[in-house]
């Protein structure tokens, strides 16, 4: 009897969050249908910290947006999609919010394209079992007789398999964007030549702007900028793209 | 003042005055002070009306201290610089060093007559010291030295003209203002232009720009300094000319005030009577420097209002002359991707405060305000163009981009012109179910559509339900679980590989091989000890194995070998015992102990043969 409690104890404790996580979301959408996009955005925040999906940030950019917060919104756009690449909703609402900040829109790179029609994990899964299937055919191909055929219909698979998996690698946006980091501080931030404030501007990087940490030092990020160069920006108002990477 | 106007006939006083300098803190340790004096002394007692002469008034003996401007009718007296000399000389009183300051002042006469400078208080060292009377004559000359000629009309050629016919000595600089229109629109753009003129005899420094404003129209910022030389009247001036535009925003006649230009000149003095001014070829020694403001003349301008008849509903303040070219891009979307429509409109007019044109048939696409970009073609901004690129969303499948409609006012035709641009071919898809952001709480901001209540936020946990996709922020291949499932499989797989390895070697003839040597080995170990009796069964088997052959084959085989004589005899025996044992009807002895270990030996020497 004594265990039984225990037990029940135990699965409640571990359902829990779960729970309140369900709440929250309730929450979070009926405030957003109120209006009330705030109090929504509070709770989307928390719902995504707990339980990131694709769909919790488009929600979250959708209350940003409510609220005339683009850079918010598109930051959140730009998580959305960094979970499901093929979410379109979450890709016309990053380009609206992105139009609205005055970004301009870059040609999508092929890894961008390749990641918005295939599922990502799913092929990862498929070329590392299809990798598996090549390796250990392979070996079983060596040790038989008509050996010729095995071997090269082994040998293809992991060919295919190595293709697949290095085509998703390069193409994951979640690995693509590891060092990706968006500007929200308000009015944007400045580019400079080296890490003083007194030293010489190179860029003015308006709010909602992509750059790419390379390193930091102290409260300075040494980042790639949109165009291409290289230059130094106070570590404020600067959040990246995947949380507390 | 930092433009500077390039003469090679003065010398700048900044190196002489520096060179004195120098030269007086040289001295200044040793310097005893002579019997302090008080001269005084015009470069020309005769001049004309407008021309300045030098007063000079050299202390020596101490430091001065003299009035900035003397006030006499008819004359303008300030102090314009002053330049120190030393001296050193031998006398009975050992060395003596003297310095002595010559304090200059341009007399500038106002009018002609006979003029008479009075004494004036000049206190050296403390002590009080009075110069001479001067007595000026000024005769008849031109009139107003600084007053700058009429100002040319509109398209008129660009040259000063002379306000009497005097030589151009009577004004060494004047300044013009040259407007385009006297008749302007409010908020048309009338470029206009500064000129300064400078004799080439003199140099200096001007201001960096005019100072020029008013009330009723603003002023664009100007242009760089643009340097020419010009000869007026025969005589070369170097003219700066600043480029801008003024824009009206009153109605009426709008007056436009001087434009001042700060200017630091070097006007040439001609030498005290007595004195030869050796340096006369460089611009002489006896040129003062002298800080002016060069003037242009009062101007006004006509401002007309905008005709109310037939202005344009879209009108939204265009003044000028224009062309409008629209472009799409892309052609063909994929759903939800917006279309950039460009409108360029090129020409000449109040570009800065032009609006962007009117979107029109665009009920079935969501717009946004649209970019927009200037870039001038002169550098007051009066000629260029202007780009607006206006970021449009199919709501529906469109064939046609929306229209674009433009309205301006051109002021040399005095009406209002608009240019309608139809749409534009393209193939812009509608975000399908699955594309669709949804309905946005806030409004896009669309030209002509009335203004509706903002749609409810409807429908976003039913599109976000369609979002699948991955719960991690690392990738299938960045997480530990996925490499330690393939770490297993690799052991798998070389385990699996090994296995099939063993076995293979197993079924080849080098296997075979090495389990017979193996399991002869094994044999021999046994044969030590194994029962007396079935000592010559097993030392047989061992043969077999040993040699790969049946019993009966063995002596043949040993023939392959190159044996010792006596190994081969005690195998020989062994094979002979075995054979007794076998075939003799009694019962065999047992081999003895020496016997088996003679065996033994002949059998370990046979394993350690190799074959012929």
């Amino acid at each position: 009897m004594k265990n039984n409690f225990a037990l029940l104890a135990a699965l409640f404790i571990a359902a829990t969050p779960f729970v309140l996580h369900a709440d929250d979301l309730d929450n979070a959408r009926a405030q957003f249908k109120d209006r009330e996009f705030d109090k929504s955005a509070v709770l989307f925040e928390k719902v995504s910290e707990t339980s990131p999906s694709a769909g919790i940030f488009y929600e979250l950019g959708r209350a940003y947006d409510g609220l005339g917060n683009n850079a918010r919104a598109a930051l959140s756009f730009q998580r959305s999609l960094l979970l499901d690449p093929r979410f379109a909703p979450a890709r016309t609402a990053l380009r609206e919010a992105q139009t609205k900040l005055g970004i301009p829109q870059s040609k999508p790179r092929w890894q961008t394209k390749l990641a918005e029609f295939v599922p990502l994990d799913p092929v990862s899964l498929v070329a590392t079992a299809l990798f598996w299937f090549g390796a250990f055919f392979f070996l079983i191909s060596i040790f038989s007789d008509h050996k010729k055929s095995r071997v090269l219909v082994s040998v293809a698979s992991l060919v295919i398999a190595i293709g697949l998996l290095t085509s998703v690698w390069l193409s994951d946006p979640r690995v693509a964007h590891r060092d990706t980091a968006m500007i929200l501080a308000s009015g944007g931030a400045t580019a400079l030549a080296s890490p003083a404030e007194q030293s010489e501007k190179i860029a003015s990087l308006p709010e909602g702007s992509l750059i790419t940490i390379l390193s930091q030092r102290g409260r300075w990020f040494f980042a790639k900028l949109p165009s291409g160069a290289n230059g130094w920006l106070l570590t404020d108002g600067v959040v990246p793209v995947i949380p507390n990477s | 003042m930092d433009t500077k106007m390039d003469s090679i006939s003065v010398i700048r006083p900044s190196r002489r005055t520096g060179f004195f300098l120098a030269a007086a803190c040289l001295f200044a340790a040793s310097a005893l002070a002579f019997a302090q004096e008080v001269t005084t002394q015009l470069s020309s007692q005769q001049t004309r009306v407008g021309q300045p002469v030098q007063m000079m008034v050299t202390v020596t003996g101490g430091r001065a201290e003299l009035p900035q401007t003397l006030s006499v009718n008819g004359l303008q007296i300030n102090l314009a610089g002053q330049r120190s000399s030393s001296s050193a000389q031998f006398g009975s009183g050992g060395f003596q060093a003297t310095t002595s300051t010559t304090y200059i002042y341009l007399v500038v006469p106002q009018f002609e007559g006979e003029f008479m400078i009075p004494a004036f208080d000049v206190t050296v060292g403390g002590r009080a010291f009075q110069t001479k009377p001067m007595r000026l004559s000024v005769g008849t000359g031109s009139a107003g030295g600084q007053a700058p000629p009429p100002q040319s009309a509109p398209g008129q050629p660009q040259q000063p003209r002379s306000s009497s016919s005097s030589s151009t000595n009577a004004r060494p600089y004047f300044a013009e203002l040259i407007l385009t229109k006297k008749k302007a629109y409010v908020g048309e753009v009338v470029p206009a232009e500064l000129r300064f003129y400078f004799s080439s005899r003199m140099s200096g420094q001007l201001g960096d720009r005019p100072n020029f404003g008013g009330e009723g129209f603003t002023v664009q910022k100007f242009s760089n300094a643009a340097r020419r030389e010009q000869v007026i009247d025969g005589e070369t001036f170097q003219v700066f000319s600043f480029q801008t535009s003024i824009t009206p925003v009153k109605i009426g006649t709008l007056a436009i005030p001087v434009a001042k230009l700060d200017a630091r000149l070097q006007v040439p003095g001609s030498a005290p009577q007595g004195i030869p001014d050796i340096f006369g070829n460089l611009g002489g020694m006896f040129s003062q420097s002298q800080d002016v403001a060069i003037e242009t003349k009062p101007s006004s301008i006509e401002v007309l209002p905008l005709p109310k008849e037939g202005r344009p509903d879209d009108f939204s303040g265009a003044i000028g002359q224009f062309t409008m070219d629209v472009t799409a891009s892309p052609k063909k979307t994929e759903p939800g991707e917006p279309v950039t429509l460009t409108a360029n409109i090129a020409g000449k007019g109040n570009f800065e405060s032009m609006a962007a044109p009117t979107l029109t048939a665009d009920e079935d696409w969501r717009s946004y305000p649209p970019a927009e970009k200037i870039t001038t073609a002169d550098s007051i901004g009066f000629t260029g163009e202007k780009k607006f690129d206006f970021t449009l969303v199919a709501r529906k499948d469109q064939t046609l981009t929306p229209g674009l409609t433009f309205s301006y006012f051109d002021p040399d035709a005095s009406k209002f012109e608009t240019i309608v641009q139809p749409p534009l071919p393209v193939d812009a898809r509608a975000a399908t179910a699955s594309t669709a952001p949804g309905p946005l709480p806030s409004t896009p901001i669309t030209t002509d559509a009335p203004a509706t209540p903002p749609p409810a936020p409807t429908g976003t946990p039913d599109i976000a339900a369609m979002a699948s996709g991955a719960s991690s922020w690392l990738s299938i291949l960045q997480r530990r679980d996925f490499w330690l499932a393939n770490a297993a499989l690799a052991i798998a797989w070389l385990a699996v590989a090994t296995i099939l390895n063993v076995r293979r070697f197993a079924a080849s003839s080098a296997g075979a091989r090495a389990a017979r040597r193996r399991k002869a080995h094994q044999l021999l170990a046994e044969l030590r000890a194994t029962d007396p009796k079935l000592f010559d069964e097993k030392a047989v088997q061992y043969l077999c194995i040993r040699l790969e052959t049946d019993p009966l084959s063995i002596s043949p085989r040993l023939d392959a070998l190159t044996l010792p004589d006596d190994v081969r005899s005690a195998i020989e025996k062994i094979l002979h015992r075995e054979a007794e044992s076998k075939y003799a009807t009694g019962t065999s002895t047992p081999p003895s102990s020496e016997i088996r270990a003679e065996a033994l030996a002949a059998l370990a020497k046979l394993e350690a043969c190799r074959e012929k």
